[in-house]
């Protein structure tokens, strides 16, 4: 997988120019590859810079000078020539009657031309919102079964309210009671959100990384999926995916979440580890304290003695979290737990190289796969709460 | 020459497309009204990838759309309606401003690009600005740009056009349009990577 980096094709794959084997390649390699991600990032940089261009208008005088061209060109060219006897140049012609039909037809041009860009322009910059329960506000008004919500407005709803949110063209979100966000921008390349509290559920089906949702907390970047996300009010963030990927990202920290898993943010800390919805209490415990209450080398004992093979998911990223003896504890349990791949070694994971730690995810995600979630305990919550 | 002479008002009656069909047909038959209606219709979208080729040249930029439009006029009778005529067209500027880049040797030089770089770094401290700003310096680095990068550049983004109908007007492959998007995207971004903030505030 990594022997095939995607950056050559990244500007097709932003202007949907791919095949859909190829996006779904693209997709699927830039969830893997941080490398590619970055690249990707800095080529929708460049396609926003491109688009701020505005054309230009051309000087109205400039006829004149195509017209004297044309006149020397016919004079020219016996052929033209026998044409030019025969008519006269446009705006030599003493007739009213043709200038003002010209301008007529001009100006019908330029109204059809206008009424067309009017309404067949792409909707950028608001997007639809349906009223489901109670009274939705968009910047403090109500709005009916309908509103539109544009760029720098907040949607807020009280707790006997509930709204939904066309997307653009890629997803819908669900807005539940006591919740306030914002419409950060919409623009080809990105879309994005900022949920200031309360909860939302997302289902997007655009390719990986064009939807956004900015916390107090931590970026969730969308992987092409449908998950919830909730803001409390002292900015502390869960995140439960329900298919595909999310990243949760701060600078110099990420974690990525499957489906069936979730992750917790908290200001400052950023991205927390992520962990099975049906991990085993007594890990959740310990990867909380671990990530956010520095419980150290004990609480990472717990989280070690009590990971199943599934947990490998959280294994995987304290690697990068965990330091030193630390580290090489983790590698050990990872390794007991899901043998490393062919070329990784305990040298190259202990300095963190990125292709071997890539492709030991690549090989642990089989075993992160959604299982059937009958059952599954959601008495992890209160370790949020 | 029974159909030349027909009204602005005919041709705005028709659909878009029959209305475009029939200038077309009228410019092959040497009507002159008909010319000026196809320059009115194209005359901004020529003159803008122009404009922005040569770095916001506009005497530049004058010079190379009446070449197009005189070229065009005088050899719309090889216009034979296999590809699509904005293809045609887009085919001609491109290679008129190719050509006269050729002839004039009109490179920016770095150093303008370094100081819209350092203006803009002052101007950004006004939001009002920014979007200027913005403009401004991707105007510049555009112009910086190779010329076929730079070409492929403004076609997608002006005239909107699919990789495929600037494959066909650059007279390249998809796969080649595809190549120099992404390298001209890559280049902007390299180049004018401090306006990333000014960007986001701005918008």
């Amino acid at each position: 997988m990594f022997g095939q980096h995607v950056t050559k094709n990244l500007s097709a794959y932003a202007h949907g120019e791919t095949p859909v084997a190829e996006t779904e390649r693209v997709a699927e390699h830039l969830r893997a590859c941080a490398p590619c991600r970055k690249e990707f990032e800095e080529i929708k940089f460049g396609i926003r810079l491109a688009e701020s261009l505005a054309p230009a208008t051309a000087p109205a005088s400039l006829w004149e000078g195509v017209e004297a061209a044309l006149i020397k060109h016919d004079v020219r060219t016996k052929q033209h020539a026998a044409v030019s006897l025969e008519r006269r140049p446009f705006f030599a012609s003493g007739s009213g009657w043709r200038r003002a039909a010209y301008a007529c037809g001009v100006l019908c041009l330029c109204v059809l031309a206008g009424a067309a860009w009017f309404f067949l322009r792409p909707s950028r910059s608001t997007w639809e919102v349906a009223r489901l329960e109670g009274a939705p506000r968009i910047d403090a008004d109500r709005i009916g079964d309908r509103g539109r919500l544009a760029v720098g407005e907040w949607l807020e709803t009280d707790a006997n309210s509930r709204a939904q949110i066309e997307v653009s063209n890629i997803g819908q979100v669900e807005v539940e009671p006591n919740t306030r966000l914002r419409l950060v921008e919409t623009k080809l390349t990105e879309h994005r959100l900022e949920l200031a509290r309360g909860t939302m559920h997302a289902k997007i089906w655009a390719p990986p990384r064009l939807f956004f949702v900015n916390t107090p907390s931590a970026v969730a970047a969308d992987l092409g999926c449908a998950y919830t996300l909730e803001v409390d009010d002292r900015g502390r963030s869960l995140l439960h995916v329900t298919s595909g990927w999310v990243a949760l990202e701060t600078p110099g920290r990420e974690s990525m979440v499957p489906a069936g898993a979730a992750c917790v943010t908290q200001p400052g800390a950023g991205p927390g580890t992520p962990f099975f919805e049906d991990a085993p209490d007594a890990l959740v415990e310990a990867l909380k304290s671990f990530d956010f209450q520095n419980g150290g080398g004990m609480a990472l004992d717990a989280v070690l003695s009590n990971a199943r093979t599934r947990d490998t998911l959280t294994l995987w990223h304290l690697l990068s979290r965990a330091e030193g003896d630390e580290r090489s504890r983790v590698y050990e349990r990872l390794s007991a737990l899901a043998p490393t791949p062919e070329g990784v070694t305990k040298e190259g994971v202990m300095r963190l190289d990125a292709g071997m730690l890539a492709a030991w995810k690549d090989r642990l995600e089989d075993t992160w796969a959604d299982e059937s979630m009958h059952g599954t305990r959601k008495a992890w919550r209160k370790l949020w709460k | 020459m029974e159909e030349t002479g027909k009204s602005m008002e005919h041709y705005a009656t028709l659909d878009e497309r029959k209305s475009a069909d029939a200038i077309i047909a009228a410019c092959r038959r040497g009507d002159r009204d008909a010319f000026r209606l196809l320059f009115e219709r194209h005359r901004d979208r020529v003159y803008s990838v122009a404009l922005y080729f040569f770095g916001g040249d506009e005497a530049t930029a004058c010079d190379v759309t009446q070449q197009v439009f005189l070229k065009l006029f005088t050899k719309i009778e090889q216009f034979q309606g296999e590809s699509e005529f904005t293809t045609w067209l887009y085919r001609m500027a491109t290679n008129a401003c190719l050509d006269e880049q050729r002839k004039r040797r009109r490179f920016l030089p770095f150093g303008d690009v370094e100081r819209v770089r350092e203006t803009g770094g002052r101007r950004a401290q006004e939001d009002n600005f920014a979007k200027a700003e913005v403009a401004d310096c991707v105007k510049v680095a555009i112009a910086a740009l190779r010329p076929k990068l730079r070409v492929a550049i403004l076609l997608k983004y002006f005239e909107e056009l699919s990789y495929e109908e600037i494959a066909q007007a650059l007279g390249c492959s998809k796969g080649t349009v595809a190549s120099r998007l992404n390298r001209g995207h890559k280049a902007l971004a390299r180049q004018l990577g401090h306006l990333r903030e000014t960007l986001v505030r701005g918008e």
